[in-house]
Parts: C-alpha cells; structure tokens; sequence
C-alpha cells in the first residue's frame, strides 16, 4: 500500500467521449504540459473520492489498440506498461467505451483488461445510444468482462459517483489478489470475434440505427450540396471574425488609450513613460486586439469538432488534397491555421502517416493567420481606395483582402505538390478515419478548450511580444540624436543603423528604411511589424505637434509608392516571421532540420513574391 | 473477378469475402481491422466522394460509419449478403 496519491489513467477509443468524462470529473482543474521528448500533450487534473482522499487523473490519448500508429497512441502505450519516462504506471484504468459503439471500442477493452491492472469501464453516452434505439444490459457486460462496468453520461455528469467508488473498490480488492498472469494475446480476429460475442450478449434489444445522422448525411455529404454548405460554413466563419469582433475591438483599443492617458497624467516626462505608453501599451495593445478574433476563429473550430462536422468537412475535402498528396485529415489543421499556425501545427498530431504529417506542417504557415490581419489591414486602409470595383457591390479593399488570402492557399497547395514529389516523397497518404454520430455540443467542455487557447495566446503576447517591443524601443530611442544634427532619431538610433544595413539587401525589392526597419522585430511575430511602423513613426514624429496629428496610414502614404505597398503586402503572404511557428515545427518534427527547410523556402518565396510584384506594379507606372 | 468494395453501389449491404492483406501495409491492415473491416463482416458504403473525386469512401460497419480510401476499398471482395 503505497500512501502516495493514487493515480488513474481514462483510455479508450477515440470519439468515446473519453475527453467529456475527463472533464466532467476534473472540472477546470487541468494541467496540459507535454510528455517529456515526444510533442504528444499530456492532460492532467485532480479529482476526490467520496470520502475527500484526493486522485490524479490523466486523459491518455485515444487509440485503437496497444499496437500504436502514431505518436499519440505510442504514449498511451508506453504510459500503460509503465515505460513512459516521468510518468508512474497507473493505479487504475477507467476504460471508456461508447455504449452505442460496443462491438468496437470492446475490442481495446479486452487488451486493456488483460494487463491485469485494477480496471473500470465506464459505459459511457448511454443516453445516446437510448436515442439510437439501442438497451444495453451493464450486469451481463461486466460478468462477461469480468470487471466493474458503470454506465455514465459524461456530458450531463452522471454515473461519475459510481465510477469513482468503483475504481476505489478495484484498486482495494486488487492489493488482496495477486494479479493472473496475463494469456498471450489473442490475434486480432479472435480478438474482434470475442467484442462481438459480449456486445451481442449485453444487448437487451436494438432497433436499426442513425435513421437520423443518415438523413442529415445525405445532404451533408453529398457530392455537390455538402461542398456548397462546407463553403457556406467557411464564408460565415470568416465573416463572423471578421465582423463580430469590431465591437469586444474597440473595448480593448479604448482601454489601452483610456490606460495610456492615466499613465501619461501620473507620470512626469521621461525615460519610464516613454517606455510604458509607447513601448509596452502601443506595442503589446496593438497584439492583444486580435484577441476577439481569435477566439471567434477558435469558437468555430470548436464547435464544427464538437459536433462532429469536421470529420465530414475532411471526407469533403479529402479528394482535392489527395490531389496535391496530402490527406483529408490536414484540412482541420489547416482550417486551424487560419487562427494561429500554432495549434494548426499541433492539431497535425492526429495524422499517421509521417510525409503526409510533415507537408501538412511545412505549409501550415502559408494559411493566412490573424497575426497577418494587422499588416494587412494597416496596408490595405492606406492604399488601397475605399472603392467598389466597376460599379459592383464587390469593394476593392475587401477583393484585394481575398486575395491575400487565395494567394496563401493557392501557394500551399503548390508547395505540397512539390514537397511531396521531392523533400517529403513516400506513398499515397491514406485516409482512414471514424465518422462520429453528430452530437450537440457541451457548453463547457467549449468553454474550457477555448480558455486554454486565449490562455495561450495572451501569455504569448505577454512574454515573446512584450520583450521585443521593449527592446525595438529602447534600439530606437538610443543613443539620442545630436540636437545640431540633421539626422532623425530613428536613422540615427541603434535599430535604424541596423535597418541601414538590411536595406541593401532588401531595396530590389521595394522595400524602403521603414521596412527594413519593421521587418527584424517581426521576427517575433508578424503582427509586431505594425506595433514597429507604429512606434518608430511616434518616436520620429517627437513633439512635433504636426506630425503627431497624422494617423500611421496617412504617414505610410506619404513615405510609401503603391508598387512598395504591395510587395510589402506579397512579402507577408509568404514570409515565415513567427518565432513560435518556428519553435513549435523544431518540437513538432525533433530537431532543427525542417524549421530551418521552413524558413528558407518560406523567404525565397517572399522574397521572390514581394519583387516580382514589386516590379510589376512599377511597370505599370505605379512606382 | 470479384465485385471489390469500391465499385459496390451505395445503400446497399455486402459481405466481405476476401481482403488482399498482402497489398497493403501493415499499418493500413491493422487500422481495417480496428474498424472492425474483417471477412465475414457485412458493410454497407453510404457515400463515396465529392464534386471531381470519387475518394474517399464512407461505409457502415456495424454501428460505426469509417472512411477509407477507393485505393484500399480496392482491396476488399464484397459478394451480395446471404438472403
């Protein structure tokens, strides 16, 4: 008897609700870290027995079997026979099993219970498969498994209390017998032969099923109207970023200024204001905006997987990214992508075969994310005029918007043919997947997965955004420029003889000291090209009252040809300049080789877009 | 030669009498046979494809519905169920 806190593994197939139960039992009480040396997260929180004695519980990724096919399931392996490094094996396993899905999830059952570790399976979305017309017997089910089965319904927390007592019992009864000596594995066929003898037996009576999911599929999965409705989902999905998150905008924007104005009152002229208004409000505000966008995007996302659209919106789109030798799982890390190449980049976990798994990351930069939005929407105000093409009610900022975006997935899909025809070369990926029944979504388990992702993005932006606005700040503010010189104080500071430099490299294209100078702290994060432009324009125009008049974008117009603008435009559709892109595709593929393929290619093709624009649009007189 | 899987028409329910494991990877098999995609299994293919593609290929199995690729539904002889 050991008095450290017990802890329990829940393992089960996916789509078993598996998740759901976790936090049903957890609550907000969760810690995601990552398995030391593998990318596969790791999710953890505590729980007590009835009596107050305190649990630890971890939500395995879901697999089919011990056997695994991906990285994720190798962990649930590994953790299970207790070979996983910094992980104890566990004291008890709550199997997870979908009631209305029995013949299959018990085949994982039977291998987990031969482990011979003190085990529980919960019966779980018992009420879905009631809807399904189907009535399961828990008694003969767990006289035929020969362990505890509780029936439970995550999402509406029942059963949990029984559950929890069931699995005190197991581990209780489990230190007064020594464990059998577990039989060689049964082959696979057996294996399935036995699932459904047991599911046959535990079943009282089953009417045919998914009357209703099929109905729905019909129209959502049909050949033509189920790609209409995908694109219709799209269309809705960006609009709602973009136009649901102007109002929660301009609550943020009118904060930061309402702060900025409180520090400026408290504070005498000098060194710390300057630094705390333009510095650290201007520059981490100006991130900290797309916030509201960001969590739309998100929201989305998590209810199209919640609901079980995903799987179907990736058979959509399944054959036009094996066109391009990818596989129809890409496309939700994809979709994510257009948040933040960051979970996109993650989310790729889910696919098994490796090539397929590695063009899916190398591309995932080239979705339009909201960091590029800002860059975009500061350019595009500028030059381009608040115009409706030939008389159309289609407007010109907005096409020139689409644009970029087209201009991001036509280059991906490129880049994946060409990647998985020279540098990622292998089979046709394959596609196999389960389709889960359409569920509504819980309110909660939403909420939690999308704290956790604005919990991501504002510690990002406030620890890699923060550092290098301060220190693009003080490069611009020092040393101070000689009263008697000519020069500005950006040319002369620090950063604006850095620029200098890069200028040279970059004036081919069309590219200005503006540029230059926005485009190095943008190696942070693209949005942080904005917060530069922004903070160099503030420093440069000092006290004079005059130029602190003009908004940025009249400064731009000023200072920028059209034909500079646009390259700048083509150069971000391409450009790789994300620090956390970066880290997360080093962790993501282990090591440093294919972050640095990223960048490489990723600048080529900037560097090429942006002048080939450049040229062009100077050819037509717009230099 | 046998009707295979991926020309079987939609709707209708079919018997899996044979799988060519030997065409496919390991990998792939052993996902079929997780799907619970074994000889003897009845399957019914509810949906195949969209706009240009006919991949991939959604079947019920059971009370599960799984998608594969046409390339290893090629590999599965179907033969009509037993009246």
């Amino acid at each position: 008897m050991t008095a450290a806190i017990p802890t329990i593994a829940l393992v089960g197939n996916p789509n078993a609700g598996k998740s759901s139960l976790f936090n049903a039992l957890t609550g907000a009480r969760q810690k995601i870290a990552n398995y030391p040396g593998v990318t596969v997260e790791r999710k953890a929180g505590h729980a007590s027995f009835a009596d107050g004695r305190p649990m630890s519980l971890v939500d395995l990724p879901g697999s089919y079997s011990l056997t695994p096919a991906s990285p994720d399931e190798a962990v649930t392996r590994d953790v299970l026979l207790g070979r996983q490094a910094g992980e104890r094996q566990p004291d008890a396993l709550v199997v997870v099993v979908d009631a209305a899905n029995l013949d299959n999830h018990l085949c994982f059952a039977l291998e987990l219970i031969a482990l011979g570790r003190p085990t529980v399976v919960a019966l779980n979305m018992l009420d879905l498969a009631t809807r399904d017309g189907l009535t399961l017997d828990p008694a003969i089910l767990s006289r035929e498994l020969g362990v505890p089965v509780v029936p439970t319904v995550a999402v509406r927390k029942r059963g949990l209390a029984d559950l929890l007592a069931a699995v005190d019992g197991a581990i209780l009864s489990h230190q007064t017998q020594a464990s059998a000596p577990s039989a060689p594995p049964p082959s696979d066929a057996a294996l399935h032969q036995r699932a459904r003898a047991i599911a046959r037996a535990a079943t009282v009576s089953e009417t045919p099923v998914r009357r209703w999911t099929g109905r729905v599929d019909a129209i959502v999965l049909h050949p033509v109207a189920g790609f209409l409705i995908l694109l219709a989902l799209m269309f809705v999905m960006f609009q709602g970023v973009y136009a649901w998150s102007e109002a929660p905008i301009g609550w943020i924007e009118g904060g930061i200024a309402a702060l900025q104005g409180a520090v400026d009152a408290a504070l005498p002229d000098g060194f710390l204001r300057g630094l705390i208004i333009e510095g650290i409000l201007g520059g981490v505000g100006s991130v900290i905006v797309f916030l509201p966008q960001i969590l739309i995007l998100f929201l989305f996302i998590l209810l199209l997987e919640a609901t079980g659209y995903m799987t179907r919106a990736a058979f959509l789109m399944d054959g036009i990214m094996a066109k391009v030798g990818l596989s129809g799982r890409g496309f939700i890390p994809l979709l994510s992508s257009f948040a933040c190449a960051v979970p996109g980049i993650m989310a790729t976990r889910a696919i098994p075969d490796a090539k397929d798994r590695l063009t899916t990351i190398l591309i995932a930069p080239l979705m339009t994310c909201s960091a590029r939005l800002p860059v975009y929407t500061l350019i595009i105000g500028a030059f381009i005029p608040n115009s409706n093409v030939g008389g159309s009610p289609v407007g010109l900022q907005g096409l020139v918007l689409f644009g970029l975006y087209l201009s991001g997935i036509v280059g991906a899909l490129v880049v994946a043919l060409v990647l998985r025809r020279t540098v990622a070369k292998g089979t046709a990926a394959g596609f196999m997947m389960e389709m889960p029944r359409y569920q509504w979504p819980r309110l909660r388990d939403v909420a939690i997965a999308l704290w956790q992702r604005a919990w991501i993005f504002l510690r990002r932006a406030g620890t890699i955004i923060f550092v290098t606005t301060i220190a693009l700040w003080l490069l611009l503010s020092y040393p101070t420029v000689p009263t008697d010189s000519s020069e500005s104080q950006v040319d002369y500071s620090v950063a604006g003889r850095i620029a200098s430099g890069l200028e040279v490299v970059v004036a081919p294209i069309g590219f200005n000291h503006d540029i230059a100078l926005a485009l190095i702290p943008a190696m942070a994060a693209r949005e942080v090209a904005v917060s530069a432009l922004a903070t160099a324009n503030a420093i440069e125009a000092g006290d004079d009252e005059e130029a602190m008049a003009q908004s940025l974008s009249e400064r731009l117009q000023g200072r920028w040809s059209i034909a500079t603008a646009l390259a700048f435009l083509a150069w971000f559709v391409f450009a790789p300049q994300c620090i956390s892109t970066i880290a997360i595709t080093k962790r993501e593929t282990n090591g440093w080789k294919w972050p640095l393929f990223m960048v490489g290619y990723l600048f080529a093709l900037a560097y090429a877009a942006a002048g080939i624009t450049y040229w062009t649009a100077v050819a037509f007189g717009l230099g | 030669m046998n009707p295979r899987l991926d020309s079987a028409p939609l709707g209708v329910a079919v018997r899996i009498s044979r799988i060519d494991w030997d065409a496919m990877s390991q990998d792939e098999g052993r996902r079929l046979r997780e799907f619970g995609l074994m000889e003897g299994i009845e399957v019914t293919p509810l949906h195949r494809g969209s706009l240009f593609s006919r991949d991939p290929l959604a079947l019920s199995v059971g009370r599960m519905q799984v998608i594969i690729r046409a390339r290893q539904a090629a590999m599965i002889e179907v033969a009509p169920t037993a009246p």
